[in-house]
């Protein structure tokens, strides 16, 4: 070991004692910034994982959108699934239509799938938390759980259903009557905007009810395990037969994702300065350290160190206490990371908020990722921000000469 | 021309300081050349300039005009500093977080030499220093006396040609002083090493084979 490194972890831990305090304070104050860092990145990528799940979950990993409308969707379907890395294609047809029961109405998005098929790229059946997906036919509907509620819905009601083609109807002197369909199932995604205006009915009904014919509006691609969702999107528009545009689930929400990653990136900014608070105090009591041993500083001079060994005594201590505050700021994180829950339902519990929670972040599991690129970010900030820390005082010592420094008072 | 004998050569040294304005002369040409294994003890009034003396000879400090060779060479960087001069200081300055072992051992780590032989040479000074049962001991346990031995042990550790003292009895009580004196004097005659001694006291001055006394920023006879 060199004499630098040996006598920096001297210094900091020095010989004879249990609980050096400027050393504890000193790994205290980056190890809090470190799990601070930890906790909300892992909070931050959690909640963008289950976004990320949704989407995936009801759309596809790719999704071809027709510019007008897809008129022989069995051919785009047959086409995608011959590009590599597709597994499994369904088509569907959307739309927005005014829902009715009793005197309740509502103006939720719709959604027609082809029940044969859809399975297999967007698992809706795993999201249906009252009666059955299998119910699902071309007179049956299936609602969204706070729709449901909102419109007082249950399983076996009926529904009535205006769609856009009435209004054409209308135009040309003729009638058409809304659809009555009855409640099959209600289903609940995890997400406000989907759990509250969205019904479920077969391509056929809505069809049907938008007057498509065989039209449909795209086709919902799922993709085999580790497939490129770009690269497949970018190989599937180039061999798509009609006029239509693929996009990958990242490309088609482009900017949702962008004010996600905003987010996470100002949280990772501001929390960054409590490392860098932290390396301040680490900086002024290593420049007090090296004011308190100036005469030591001249002793090694003297003794035949160079300005540069005395300099790296010094770096090597902001070096440590970053090394060590980052190695008990990721235990200390990934342990609150761990219990998240726990003190989630603990802190609920004490506030009484553990409805208002559900209500409004729509959760009651604090969801939790931390992607490697994340914390080799965290860690080598830490390490950055604390090396400098001792390079002010490194450099301080550097430039007291031996013998100034022996005859300082 | 330098001799071929001499530890340390210094000719003509030269070295002022500003006070204020007005500029003092402290060294007006001194000459002194140290010879292997030989003992030599500077005295003088306090601001003689035996400090600043023994600065120059150390090659801490720079003097204005002169020359100095350490064993015939004009340059003494950190390194050879290390190996050639053991120096031993009034206050001792002792590394507080290190133990008297690690305190004597520091001066080979400095010159990147650490070993089993080193950490047994290190231990055979603290035994012939007497402290051969305080090698764990921080310098807040030892007394003023015992700090100055781990510091003349650690002068002693690289096998220093010569051993610069600067007053090193300077913050003891007399009895200590005179033991410090009586074991520098020894431990320099069996390792072989020429010593220079600054101090007030006469008698220990008289100890040394060489007294000089340093006024008016020169030698004269005692």
């Amino acid at each position: 070991m060199s004499w630098p490194l040996y006598l920096a972890l001297k210094q900091l831990f020095p010989t004879g004692r249990r609980f050096p305090f400027f050393t504890f304070i000193s790994i205290l104050g980056v190890a809090l910034g470190v799990a601070l860092l930890i906790v909300s990145i892992s909070v931050m990528g959690g909640f963008g994982r289950e976004i990320r799940n949704m989407i995936v979950n009801t759309q596809g990993e790719v999704q071809v959108r027709a510019t007008g409308l897809m008129e022989n969707p069995r051919a785009v379907v047959e086409a995608v699934k011959k590009v590599k890395g597709v597994t499994a294609a369904t088509p569907f047809a959307e739309g927005v239509v005014m829902l009715k029961r009793d005197r309740q109405p509502a103006f939720p998005a719709i959604q027609g799938v082809d029940i044969n098929h859809v399975d297999e790229v967007v698992p809706l059946r795993r999201f249906v938390v009252a009666g059955k997906f299998d119910d699902l036919d071309d007179d049956r509907v299936i609602l969204s759980y706070q729709l449901a509620a909102t419109i007082g819905a249950r399983l076996g009601d009926k529904v009535q259903v205006y769609s856009p083609l009435q209004l054409q109807k209308l135009q040309a002197d003729e009638i058409m009557l809304p659809r009555e369909l009855e409640v099959c199932g209600i289903f609940e995604i995890g997400h406000q905007q989907l759990d509250s205006s969205v019904v479920i009915v077969t391509l056929r009904t809505m069809q049907e009810l938008y007057g498509l014919g065989r039209a449909v509006h795209g086709v919902n691609v799922k993709l085999a395990e580790g497939a490129d969702p770009d690269r497949v999107a970018r190989e599937i528009n180039r061999v798509l037969p009609v006029d239509g545009l693929a996009k990958s689930w990242m490309d088609a929400n482009q900017e949702f994702l962008f004010v996600l990653q905003l987010e996470k990136n100002m949280i990772f900014f501001l929390l960054l300065f409590i490392i860098v608070v932290a390396a301040f105090s680490v900086a002024s009591s290593l420049l007090i350290a090296v004011v308190r041993k100036t005469r030591e500083i001249g002793l090694l001079g003297a003794l035949g160190a160079s300005p540069r060994q005395v300099a790296a005594c010094f770096c090597y201590q902001g070096v440590i206490i970053g090394v060590a505050g980052t190695a008990s700021g990721l235990i200390l994180g990934f342990t609150v990371v761990h219990f998240r829950n726990d003190l989630v339902a603990g802190f609920t519990r004490l506030t009484g908020s553990q409805e208002a929670l559900e209500r409004f972040y729509q959760f009651s599991q604090l969801p939790a990722y931390l992607a490697g690129k994340d914390l080799a970010l965290i860690v080598c900030s830490a390490l950055v921000v604390s090396t400098l820390a001792g390079l002010l005082p490194a450099w301080r010592a550097a430039k007291l000469k031996p013998v100034e420094a022996l005859r300082s008072e | 021309m330098s001799d071929p004998f001499s530890i340390l050569q210094a000719t003509g040294l030269h070295k002022s300081y500003l006070s204020g304005e007005r500029r003092i002369e402290v060294l007006r040409g001194v000459d002194l050349a140290i010879a292997a294994g030989e003992s030599v003890s500077i005295r003088g009034e306090s601001g003689s300039g035996k400090s600043t003396l023994l600065n120059l000879l150390s090659g801490l400090d720079a003097p204005d005009a002169g020359e100095l060779r350490w064993e015939g060479e004009a340059s003494l960087d950190h390194a050879r500093r290390g190996r050639l001069l053991g120096l031993v200081f009034q206050a001792f300055y002792l590394v507080p977080e290190l133990d008297a072992e690690a305190n004597v051992l520091l001066a080979a780590r400095l010159l990147g030499k650490i070993g089993p032989a080193e950490r047994e040479r290190a231990r055979e000074l603290l035994r012939r220093v007497g402290l051969g049962e305080r090698v764990a001991h921080t310098p807040s346990k030892l007394s003023g006396g015992e700090r100055q031995r781990v510091a003349i042990a650690r002068a002693l550790m690289n096998r220093p040609k010569l051993i610069l003292a600067d007053e090193p009895t300077g913050n003891l009580d007399e009895g200590s002083g005179d033991a410090i004196i009586e074991l520098l004097l020894s431990l320099c005659r069996e390792e072989g090493c020429a010593l220079v001694l600054v101090t007030h006291n006469a008698a220990h001055a008289s100890r040394c084979a060489r007294p000089l006394f340093l006024r008016e920023g020169g030698f004269h006879a005692v």
